[in-house]
């Protein structure tokens, strides 16, 4: 159970990104966030695993006040978020393996595995995530020789390895093509569905949100404009979020 | 005003152009050229040059005959001595004579084609050279011979005329020049290795705290963020040049350790730029995703940091030592030995053939790591 409170995020530019934001998302939920670009979307995501310090407001995720903790403890309380990116965020230039192992240096100890080891029980269970995923061929391969999809493959392998309660995944499928993009969208179903994984996710396509979201989300300047099922947004709705402009290219993909 | 812009860009452009006239003119007028010297000293220069470019590299062994004869200077004042009618020996005509006479010098029975140094031995036991010659097919010599006067007798002892043989089909050594450049030359790369080496060990926890995107955090890391680069900057001031002449004048002209502490500290400081530079270009996606993993600080620098700056590290410290057997080699002028240190006294003491070893050694050096750091590089990337 994760609590939003009245979370606001002010950039030292003076860009007022999130505005007295709250919602709740139950355990189990696909919620999928959707918004204009710059409506704040990674921003909120952000917030929640404290990659960013909200100016005000509280994020509370199993009753612990994951804004007030740190150090060790907001390290535990990560440890449990898996985090999905749009540019995927491998290290290029470390193998498949080591990127899938990093994804539990959480819950390793930290002297040894600073220096390069990892116990073979961790190498066995990287594997068996890159088998989930079907990329366990590519386990010798460095990050940067994969294809997108099969990068976003092992960024998902690698949230795999913490045993994550909730993914945070921020326009994961935005850099793919449409076929890829379901793929991956499946891969997450699947965690949401099978593994009881929170997901929360932000998205740009209607076609995606209404075949994956179990709730919505509409962000517009930092301020919540919608929230309810897909089956809600409609043309109206389209056009409160994404506004006038956006309307006539957005609106066909509703027909 | 609008109407003026055209004008004022035309005025500005002379303005430039009569300043910088002025400012060659002023460099040339201080720097002194004097072409006249250039071209009236064409044959000094020529020599110097033709003894630089015939560097010392190998000897032939040589096999001393000596072989002496007595020559009473004047004629009377001890009685001369009857030479050997046999053997390699040495035959004047006349046998003696007095300050300023010239005489005739044979040698005979001695190795056809040989090279012989031709000296006198004083009568103090000092040895003055006259000149080196060869002998010809049937091994003699035949040359006019002039009698100097600190060749004349003391104490009734008489001076002699010597020769000492190289024989032609001795076997070719390397020459003791070649191998005190060789050594030299050994002492200044790794002169210049060990100074990378320091300076790269102190570079890098430096680069690290002068990297805006992983210290410039909070009160504390700005503080020092900003603190580590001044230092750093201040330091790139000083030349190696001028810290080695700094050392070498505390611990001792030509000791290769004055040019290890400069050249560490000048490494230390260029290599901690550059690193740092590195450290600040790289991407920021890797950390962002493993810091949201819950690994610690240390644990985001080792697996995001690291593996994206070791190729970059490791072509900088590479590229820099290059650089630095190039400055070693300098280094040795002001007193950092080495090859340098080498190198400068031979030209002080006007042995330029020797020199021309040196410079050969560096020009060789300087090309083959040059092209071995540019290979190392390009692997890397
Ligand atoms: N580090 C930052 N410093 C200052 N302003 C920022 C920073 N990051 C984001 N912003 C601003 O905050 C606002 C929200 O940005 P955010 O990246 O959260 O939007 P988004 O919905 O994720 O957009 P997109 O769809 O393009 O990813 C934007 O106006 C952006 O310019
Ligand atoms: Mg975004």
């Amino acid at each position: 159970m994760l609590k939003v409170e009245h979370l606001t995020k002010v950039y030292p530019g003076g860009t007022v990104a999130l505005k007295d934001l709250s919602f709740e998302v139950s355990d189990g939920e696909f919620l999928v966030i959707i918004g204009l670009s710059g409506s704040g979307k990674s921003t909120l995501l952000r917030c929640i695993n404290r990659l960013i310090d909200p100016t005000e407001g509280k994020v509370i995720l199993d009753g612990i006040d994951v804004t007030a903790s740190k150090g060790a403890e907001l390290r535990h309380i990560r440890r449990k978020i898996g985090m999905i990116f749009q540019h995927f965020n491998l290290v290029k230039r470390s193998s498949v393996l080591t990127n899938v192992l990093n994804g539990r240096l959480g819950y390793l100890n930290p002297w040894t595995s600073t220096l390069g080891f990892f116990p073979a029980d961790e190498k066995k269970r990287a594997m068996d995530a890159l088998k989930r995923l079907s990329i366990d061929d590519k386990v010798d391969s460095r990050a940067d020789a994969l294809s997108g999809g099969q990068q976003q493959r092992v960024g998902i392998a690698r949230t795999l390895m913490q045993e994550p309660t909730l993914i945070l995944a921020d326009e994961p499928v935005a850099s793919l093509d449409p076929v890829l993009a379901h793929s991956i969208m499946q891969y997450l179903e699947q965690l949401n569905k099978e593994d009881k994984v929170t997901v929360i996710c932000s998205l740009h396509y209607l076609d995606l949100i209404q075949r994956y979201a179990t709730r919505v989300i509409g962000l517009k300047d930092g301020v919540k404009v919608f929230e309810g099922s897909p089956a809600e947004i409609n043309r109206e709705k389209f056009k409160e979020i994404y506004g006038e402009e956006a309307q006539d290219v957005r609106a066909t993909a509703l027909e | 005003m609008q109407k003026y812009k055209p004008f004022l860009k035309a005025l500005r452009k002379l303005l430039i152009t009569i300043v910088l006239v002025v400012l060659i003119i002023l460099s040339i007028r201080v720097t002194e050229p004097d072409l006249v010297k250039l071209v009236s000293s064409f044959p000094k220069a020529e020599s110097i040059m033709g003894q630089l470019l015939s560097p010392v590299l190998f000897d032939r062994e040589s096999e001393k005959i000596t072989v002496s004869q007595m020559v009473p200077v004047p004629c009377d004042s001890v009685p001369s001595l009857v030479s050997a009618d046999s053997g390699p020996r040495i035959i004047l005509d006349p046998p003696c004579g007095s300050p300023k006479d010239v005489i005739n010098l044979r040698g005979v029975e001695l190795p056809p084609n040989a090279e012989i140094s031709l000296r006198w031995i004083l009568p103090d036991g000092g040895l003055l050279s006259i000149k080196n010659i060869m002998t010809d097919d049937k091994g003699e010599i035949d040359m006019p011979l002039e009698i100097r006067p600190i060749t004349t007798a003391t104490d009734g002892k008489a001076a002699q005329i010597s020769f000492e043989v190289t024989l032609p089909n001795g076997k070719l050594v390397v020459a003791q020049t070649l191998k005190d450049v060789i050594d030299a030359m050994f002492v200044t790369i790794f002169m210049a290795l060990i100074a990378t080496t320091l300076g790269t060990i102190i570079a890098v926890p430096l680069s690290f705290l002068a990297a805006s995107n992983i210290t410039r955090r909070g009160a504390l890391g700005t503080g020092v963020y900003y603190l580590v680069r001044a230092f750093l900057n201040i330091i790139r001031s000083y030349e190696p040049l001028v810290l080695a002449t700094i050392f070498a004048m505390i611990v001792g002209f030509g000791s290769p350790f004055a040019g290890v502490i400069a050249l560490s500290i000048t490494t230390a400081a260029s290599l901690g730029k550059m690193f740092s530079e590195a450290v600040e270009s790289i991407d920021t996606g890797p950390i962002e995703a493993i810091t949201a993993t819950g690994a610690n600080r240390i644990q985001v620098v080792m697996y995001a940091v690291v593996p994206q700056i070791i190729p970059d590290f490791l072509s900088f410290t590479i590229y820099h030592w290059d650089i630095n057997v190039r400055i070693s080699t300098i280094i040795g002028f002001v007193g950092g030995g080495g090859i340098g240190y080498l190198l400068s006294q031979r030209i002080n003491t006007l042995q330029y053939s020797q020199a021309g070893t040196a410079l050969l050694a560096i020009i060789l050096v300087v090309w083959a790591l040059d092209f071995l750091s540019s290979e190392i590089r390009k692997s890397l990337v």
